[in-house]
């Protein structure tokens, strides 16, 4: 792969796309607010990032009611994690070929 | 767009950093509900040991077998696949047992008092060590209960089996809460 994935190069949506893609694909996702922390995003923001990868085809978003609190709940789909790797394999070669 | 050599090593510096962090808060989470459900056996087979002494050492032989089956299910459920068999977690849970129960009944001469301090000291010296590998909070968790235990052990007096329940199993519940937050 000689180019990066225009879509995870960005600095939010690379940190969604680790997160998610750390867990097992049986796992449920990440929930809006533990990837928040996790990318020091804010709502607006974050909300926005998850927006583009979804239309990408590269995370699902799935929202419910837990009690009377809503819950949305972010996973990595099977080709954001293909995607996810390619993009990391290019990072690593550019360092070994640096 | 280029990249050069320092700023792909930042980025996956940045994403073993994220993957380094939701592996621990994984752990956390599933670890918070055993150390709740091995909190509320600890509070109820303490307080039974305070309220009825003779029923103590059936209490506790009845708590750790339904715990360790319950905590069995729990793990085996959270395996990747879910149906493998958690070996490891067998292999150690024995090998604690053993060495429990060779200085408890074979070797020791414990009196009650010191095998009430026992038990929760050797458990909680599992868990300082498991915070090496798996997340600094299993060794605050393991050093500042075993610190509480001898500090009952020493100064509790009558009260010790009490204060293992408020302090061990209590301990066990607001950290396995703590984690299943994390």
């Amino acid at each position: 792969m000689d180019a990066p994935d225009e879509t995870i190069h960005q600095p939010v949506r690379l940190r969604i796309m680790a997160a998610l893609t750390a867990l097992p694909p049986s796992d449920e996702g990440l929930d809006f607010a533990q990837l928040k922390t996790l990318t020091g995003a804010t709502d607006g923001n974050l909300g926005a990032h998850l927006d583009h990868l979804a239309r990408a085809g590269y995370v699902e978003v799935a929202k419910a009611f837990v009690g009377r609190r809503p819950r949305t709940t972010v996973k990595a789909s099977r080709a954001g994690r293909a995607a996810f790797a390619r993009h990391v394999a290019f990072l690593r070669s550019v360092i070994d070929g640096a | 767009m280029t990249i050069d050599a320092e700023q792909a090593g930042a980025m996956l510096a940045e994403v073993d950093s994220i993957v380094a962090k939701v592996k621990r808060s994984r752990v956390y989470r599933q670890t918070g509900g055993l150390l709740i459900l091995w909190g509320a056996i600890v509070v109820a087979a303490d307080l039974i040991g305070f309220a009825r002494p003779r029923w103590s050492i059936a209490a506790w032989v009845t708590a750790n077998a339904l715990g360790a089956a319950a905590t069995f299910v729990m793990l085996r459920a959270a395996a990747e696949p879910p149906s493998r068999m958690p070996w490891r977690f067998l292999a150690a849970f024995a090998l604690f047992a053993a060495f429990g129960l060779l200085w408890s009944v074979g070797f020791g001469h414990f009196g009650p008092r010191e095998l009430d301090a026992f038990w929760p000291t050797l458990v909680l010296f599992g868990y300082a060590l498991a915070g090496l590998w798996f997340g600094a909070a299993f060794a605050a968790l393991g050093l500042t209960l075993s610190a509480l235990v001898l500090a009952g052990y020493l100064w509790s007096g009558p009260w010790f089996d009490l204060w293992l329940a408020a302090v061990n199993g209590g301990g066990f519940i607001v950290c396995g809460l703590w984690m299943r937050r994390a």
